[in-house]
């Protein structure tokens, strides 16, 4: 068996001139909770069609558990359960002939073994009470929480969720990440876009950001948030009398800009490395202008993609 | 999720009982609530139709009581074919349709089943209620077919050739619902294509196109209507029957009811073809080259091999079925029929026109987009390649079209030679510049709709062939009804649509000698006028092309 639950080499998917993924690989062990972020258009959903054997891509290779997903692809399924965001139910069925069927299509047993596994799904997304109804009178909540049912249907190894809480109130939201908390701890591999950063930060193992086709950084949310974070951060200089000579001091260095003085305090914007950092720092302390202390302005997952997402629409 | 799944053994695609998709359907499409209705009605219109019939067969015609069975079987037939043949193809198209619309598509698509089991799922499962609603009316026609007598093989020919074209039917609906956007487009297109089916397209076969009747029940309910009818009446159509040709395809005599199925299963394949490569690959074309280039030269061997066999016996002509039927009625002196040069001419431009639509029918299915150029070429480099493999969705298809071209032109002009050449035309012989004028309208009506497909694309495309192919023919109308003086002018303004130039070819082999002299003399040269034309705007439009391909080649390096 494969190492990876998921493995994508040099993936690149083309719309015209338009590149939706550029040459991206990405591993995924089992057992992980790997979310996948980025602003709209970043080729998120791009990828995740290719994953799901949805779409064929310009080029790349894509594995899940070891099985090629083209030259495998009815295999791959059977290891698969796909959640697209904002997920369609057909409006004919009743909540238990839709997951019936979605059964039958996965050979679950019998009618009365199919009907257990069906009323197990419903009993987990707490729609069971609603078994007997139509899929078309459930609300967006209850239908994001349906679908969720009929991809776990089949006891997939890997889960892929296309932005699974999209359209769905905060207590909504809350159940959906319990029921993925959940099921990531009985051990299945959990592949998950979101634009609610902050839930997948708390929820996933590791964490990829997408922009306009290439993975930005991945890695622990930790680690994310520090390779992005290193592009620019906001520092501020506490000193004991006037902050004005600071400021002539940081004038015209590298990776320093935005410079501003209120008082006691001087704050600038730096881009450079931690060592870099370190270094800038260190000498400012020992330029004799009263330094007292540092802050750093720690950015929010949702600031960092704010400007991930701003820097795209500028390019 | 510890817990190990219990999964069946995959089930084979035949078993269509056992297929999750036709299941799905049972359960949603027959329902009590909706179906129940619609039974109810069928069985009263069956019902109807079954005790009407054998009452005004007794009472009103006084047949016996094995004549009156019989008279409701064809009207029985009539509703089974209005439910199944009709409204069960408008179903599947509009419901494929709507599958697509809702967007639940693509949980099909991720189920782990063979895309033949998708495709039979889908063929059997969206008109399930209409088959229902066909077997339900099925007990009224055996009980006559029991009581009439009517012998069982001629039951069983026609109601095989009845089920093989509603699978025919079932099918080309769920390829017009795989392609189409809207639901009701869908429905309508559908259930367009199957009413011209059996009102417009078998007039074709009248014209020496034999092939199209057999895609309708046509063929097999003449041949066996004798013994389906009060046996008086049935002798009359015997009678007729004897008369006229039985199927027969180059050298074979073929029954009738074995043909139609063998034709039918043919294109059946094809479409299933098509459907199966589309859930196989989300985005490729529906046909492969290699498989269109295939169902072109089918297409070019049935139309040849259904009329050739007729031609020396004269059945071909439409002129002969007339005297057949109706002329000795009309004048039992009359003898020594002879068919007019019109007809031919009709007949050999009536074969260039479906010759020239299969050729662009199949020009549209497989030229590449440039999107799918670029994303080839990506793909091709990725690869190693230099080149887009010529089997690739993604490669050029003007080598294809040429080939299925040169196909045309021979079919076309085999046809008008054996036509011109026989017994009935003495003084008539195809001569080179027929051929050249063959090749002309063939070749540069394919290979400049092709150009200009796979370069520009569809939308223009299909604005440029609506202001070529009607705009002038509309103006020349126009011109020619305002006065005789301006029929040439018309002519040469309507030898400039596509559509026409298989006729003005067809002119130049068998001309007419009893049209007026402007008319004679406008046609060739307005023919030979447009060829020039388009030789030119091929080759230009070729050039264009190339540079097309180079421009989207170097593109994808980037």
């Amino acid at each position: 068996m494969s190492e990876q639950a998921i493995e994508i080499r040099d993936l690149r998917v083309d719309y015209g001139d338009f590149v939706a993924v550029r040459d991206i690989s990405l591993r995924v062990p089992y057992g992980e909770v790997f979310g996948l972020v980025g602003p709209n258009g970043a080729g998120k959903t791009s990828t995740f069609k290719v994953l799901t054997t949805l779409m064929e891509p310009t080029y790349g290779e894509v594995s899940i558990a070891g099985l090629d997903i083209f030259e495998q692809a009815e295999e791959a399924r059977e290891l698969m359960g796909y959640m697209p965001d904002l997920a369609p139910v057909p409006s004919d069925l009743k909540l238990w002939e839709f997951l019936d069927f979605h059964a039958n299509t996965h050979r679950l047993g019998n009618g009365k073994e199919r009907r257990a596994r069906v009323d197990e799904c419903l009993e987990l997304v707490n729609l069971l009470d609603k078994s007997d109804s139509w899929c078309k009178e459930l609300s967006r909540g209850q239908t994001q929480r349906l679908v969720l049912a009929k991809t776990l249907l089949h006891r997939p190894k890997v889960l892929i969720l296309d932005e699974p809480a999209s359209g769905l109130d905060p207590l909504s939201r809350r159940e959906m990440r319990m029921i993925l908390q959940d099921l990531a701890k009985q051990g299945s591999t959990i592949i998950v876009s979101s634009h609610i950063l902050s839930e997948l930060a708390e929820m996933c193992s590791s964490i990829c950001v997408m922009n306009q086709g290439e993975l930005l950084a991945s890695g622990s949310a930790e680690e994310v948030r520090s390779q992005l974070g290193s592009v620019e951060r906001r520092l501020t200089a506490v000193v004991l009398g006037d902050a004005s000579p600071v400021v002539s001091w940081l004038e015209g260095r590298n990776g320093v800009s935005g410079i501003s003085a209120d008082g006691t305090r001087a704050s600038f914007n730096f881009v450079g490395s931690d060592e870099e950092q370190g270094r800038l720092l260190r000498d400012l302390a020992t330029a004799e202008l009263g330094l007292r202390s540092f802050e750093e302005g720690s950015s929010s997952f949702e600031e960092i993609l704010v400007k991930v997402a701003e820097g795209n629409r500028e390019s | 999720m510890s817990e190990k799944s219990k999964r069946q053994a995959a089930v084979p695609a035949w078993k269509i009982w056992a297929n999750p998709i036709v299941a799905r359907y049972a359960r949603s499409r027959l329902r009590i609530t909706g179906f129940g209705v619609q039974l109810m009605v069928v069985m009263l219109i069956a019902g109807f139709i079954f005790f009407a019939g054998r009452a005004a067969g007794v009472h009103q015609l006084n047949f016996d009581a094995v004549g009156a069975a019989r008279g409701p079987i064809i009207p029985l037939l009539v509703l089974q074919g209005i439910v199944l043949l009709l409204l069960g193809t408008g179903q599947v198209a509009g419901g494929m349709t709507a599958e697509l619309d809702e967007g639940v598509l693509d949980y099909q698509r991720l189920a782990p089943m063979t895309p033949l089991a998708k495709v039979l799922g889908y063929l059997f499962g969206l008109p399930i209620r209409e088959w229902a609603l066909f077997l339900a009316t099925m007990p009224f026609t055996i009980v006559s077919v029991v009581q009439g007598e009517v012998p069982i093989h001629y039951f069983l020919q026609l109601y095989a050739v009845f089920v093989m074209a509603a699978i025919l039917y079932h099918l080309t609906g769920l390829v017009a619902g795989t392609v189409m956007k809207n639901k009701r487009w869908a429905f309508l297109a559908s259930m367009g294509m199957v009413f011209l089916l059996y009102t417009v397209i078998p007039q074709a076969a009248k014209f020496g196109l034999v092939y199209f009747k057999y895609l309708t029940i046509y063929p097999v309910l003449e041949e066996v209507l004798p013994f389906l009818l009060e046996s008086r009446v049935g002798m009359v159509m015997e009678g007729y029957q004897q008369l006229m040709p039985s199927a027969k395809f180059f050298g074979l005599n073929l029954p009738q009811y074995v043909f139609t199925l063998i034709s039918q299963a043919v294109l059946s394949f094809a479409m299933g073809l098509m459907l199966w490569r589309r859930w196989r690959k989300n985005d490729c074309h529906l046909l492969g080259k290699f498989s269109a280039v295939a169902i072109f030269a089918w297409l070019q061997a049935v139309l040849l091999g259904n009329s050739l066999p007729l031609v020396n016996q004269g059945d071909i002509f439409p002129s002969r079925e007339f005297d057949r039927r109706f002329g000795r009625f009309l004048d039992t002196a009359a003898e020594g029929w002879s068919p007019a040069p019109a007809e031919a001419l009709v007949m050999v431009g009536l074969y260039g026109l479906v010759t020239l639509f299969c050729l662009w029918a199949m020009i549209v299915l497989i030229t590449p987009r440039t999107d799918d150029q670029m994303r080839g070429w990506r793909r091709a480099r990725k690869f190693g390649k230099t080149g887009l493999p010529p089997l690739w969705d993604s490669a050029t298809s003007t080598p294809w079209t040429a080939m299925m071209a040169a196909m045309g032109v021979g079919g076309w002009y085999f046809f008008a030679k054996s036509l011109m050449e026989s017994r009935w035309y003495p003084g008539l012989d195809l001569t080179g510049g027929t051929l050249i004028a063959m090749v002309l309208v063939i070749f540069g009506g394919g290979l400049s709709i092709q150009a200009l497909l796979e370069a520009k694309g569809k939308k223009y495309t299909g604005v440029t062939v609506l202001l070529v192919g009607m705009v002038p023919v509309m103006i020349a109308v126009i011109v020619g009804l305002n006065s005789d003086r301006l029929l040439p002018a018309a002519i040469w303004l309507a030898g400039m649509c596509p559509l026409l130039w298989p006729v003005y070819g067809a002119y130049m082999a068998i001309p007419i000698d009893d049209m007026p002299r402007d008319f004679i003399r406008a046609v060739p040269n307005a023919f030979w006028f447009w060829q020039g034309v388009v030789i030119l705007l091929s080759g230009w439009l070729l050039v264009k092309l190339r540079e097309s391909r180079k421009a989207i080649a170097e593109a994808s390096k980037e």
